[in-house]
C-alpha cells in the first residue's frame, strides 16, 4: 500500500491537519459573519417563523426565476472555498454534506427548520441507476435554483386518499440555469430523469411542523408503500422514549403521559402511550383514558378501543379514576 | 390499588407504522427531491458524535 508521505507524517503528527482544518472553518467563519450572509441567516429565521418567502428580500432575490442573486452567492462560496483548498489541501470543507457518488449535498446555512442547500447530481452516475419506482410527499415547502446543467425532470402531483392509492398527474420539466422549481412537497414530488453532465441547484427548504408523516407511494399503481416520521425531533424523541423504556426508567412516565397528552404526530403520541403504560400502569392508563376521551384526537378510537380490551384482561384497571365509560 | 404490569409487546401498534426520519424506500433517488438524507446524515452524526 503507498500512503503519501505527508498523509504518513500525520499518523504521528496531526497539528498541520488541525491547522488546515482550521483555516477553513476560519474563512466559513469570516463568510457568515459578512453582513449579506448574516442578514440572510436573519431572512432564514424569519421564514422558519412563517413569514412569506416575498417578505425576505434577499432570500427572494435569490430564488427569481432567472435572477443571478443564487448564482452569485453560489460562485462567491465555491470561489471562498477552492482558495482555501489550495491552501490547505487536505482540509474539509466545513458544512454538513452527503454523497453517494451521484447525489451530493452540502448543507450551507440552517435555521430551524429552514435549510439552504448546494445540490450537484451528476449525469453519468444517474443513468446508470434504475429508474425511480417511487415518489415521496413529504410536509415541507421546495424552492430550488437551477445554477448548471440541465436535466430532464417531471412534476409529479398526488391526489387522492393519503393511505393511498394515489392518483397521479405527471408532467415533464426542463430544468436549464436560472429555472427555479417552487413546490409543496406534500402535493408535488420532483423526478429526475436524466441530467446532462452534471445538475447544480441552489435549494431552498422550509419543513412544516406537525404537518404529518412523508408518505412514499408506488408510481405504477399509487399504493402507499411506507411513511417516515415528517421532522427529525419526533424521531429522535422516540428513540429516547424507546431507551427509558428498555432501561424501565419509571420516572419518566410522566413525561411520555404529557407527549401523548400533546399536540403533535399521531404516530409519536402512540409511541409515548404504549411506553407509558409499560413503564406506569397507574400514569400511562389514565393518559389511555384522557386520550380515549377528547372526541376531537385521532388516536381516541384507537386508545378507547385498546382500554376495553386491558380492562377486559385486567378488570382492576377499570378502578383507575377519572375514566368514565 | 393492585394493577398489572403491562408488557410493551403486548400493546398493539397503530395499523399504520411511521418509520425513523429519512426513512424512505426508494432511497436512491430520494435525494433529488428532498433535503431529508443530509439531515438525517446531521441527526445521526449528532446522536454518534463524542468528539476528538
Amino acid at each position: 500500500m503507498i500512503v503519501h508521505p505527508e498523509l504518513r507524517a500525520l499518523r504521528g503528527d496531526d497539528s498541520p491537519q488541525r491547522v488546515a482544518q482550521d483555516t477553513l472553518i476560519g474563512r466559513m467563519g469570516d463568510w457568515r459573519n459578512t453582513p449579506d450572509v448574516a442578514a440572510l441567516e436573519a431572512e432564514m429565521a424569519h421564514l422558519d417563523r412563517g413569514c412569506p418567502l416575498a417578505d425576505c428580500r434577499l432570500l427572494a432575490g435569490m430564488f427569481q426565476q432567472g435572477g443571478p442573486a443564487a448564482a452569485d452567492f453560489a460562485s462567491e462560496l465555491v470561489r471562498l472555498n477552492l482558495e482555501g483548498l489550495a491552501e490547505a489541501p487536505l482540509g474539509h470543507v466545513p458544512f454538513r454534506h452527503f454523497t453517494d457518488g451521484v447525489h451530493s449535498t452540502l448543507l450551507l446555512l440552517r435555521s430551524g427548520n429552514v435549510t439552504l442547500s448546494l445540490v450537484a447530481v451528476d449525469g453519468e452516475g444517474l443513468a446508470g441507476r434504475p429508474a425511480p419506482v417511487t415518489a415521496d410527499f413529504g410536509p415541507s415547502e421546495v424552492w430550488e435554483h437551477v445554477l448548471a446543467g440541465g436535466a430532464d425532470a417531471e412534476l409529479v402531483e398526488r391526489s387522492g386518499p393519503e393511505n393511498g392509492p394515489a392518483v397521479f398527474d405527471r408532467r415533464d420539466v426542463a430544468l436549464q440555469p436560472g429555472i427555479l422549481v417552487c413546490r409543496l412537497a406534500r402535493q408535488q414530488a420532483m423526478l429526475l430523469r436524466g441530467v446532462e453532465r452534471c445538475l447544480v441547484t441552489l435549494r431552498l427548504q422550509r419543513r412544516l411542523r406537525d404537518a404529518g408523516p412523508t408518505r412514499e407511494y408506488r408510481l405504477d399503481d399509487g399504493t402507499l408503500v411506507h411513511q417516515a416520521a415528517g421532522n427529525v425531533g419526533d424521531s429522535r424523541t422516540e428513540m429516547i422514549m424507546a431507551l427509558l423504556g428498555r432501561m424501565e426508567r419509571a420516572e419518566a412516565a410522566p413525561v411520555l403521559a404529557d407527549i401523548a397528552r400533546e399536540e403533535g404526530s399521531a404516530a409519536l403520541r402512540w409511541q409515548a402511550l404504549r411506553e407509558c403504560l409499560a413503564l406506569d400502569t397507574l400514569t400511562g392508563f389514565t393518559a389511555f383514558c384522557d386520550v380515549a376521551r377528547s372526541a376531537e384526537d385521532e388516536l381516541a378510537p384507537t386508545a378507547g378501543a385498546l382500554r376495553s380490551q386491558l380492562i377486559e384482561a385486567y378488570p382492576q384497571l377499570a378502578e383507575i379514576e377519572p375514566c368514565p365509560a | 390499588m393492585n394493577l398489572p404490569k403491562l408488557d410493551l409487546s403486548n400493546l398493539p401498534d397503530l395499523d399504520s407504522l411511521t418509520g425513523t426520519f429519512g426513512s424512505l424506500v426508494d432511497y436512491a433517488r430520494v435525494q433529488s427531491s428532498d433535503d431529508s438524507i443530509v439531515i438525517l446524515m446531521t441527526f445521526l452524526y449528532e446522536l454518534t458524535w463524542r468528539g476528538y
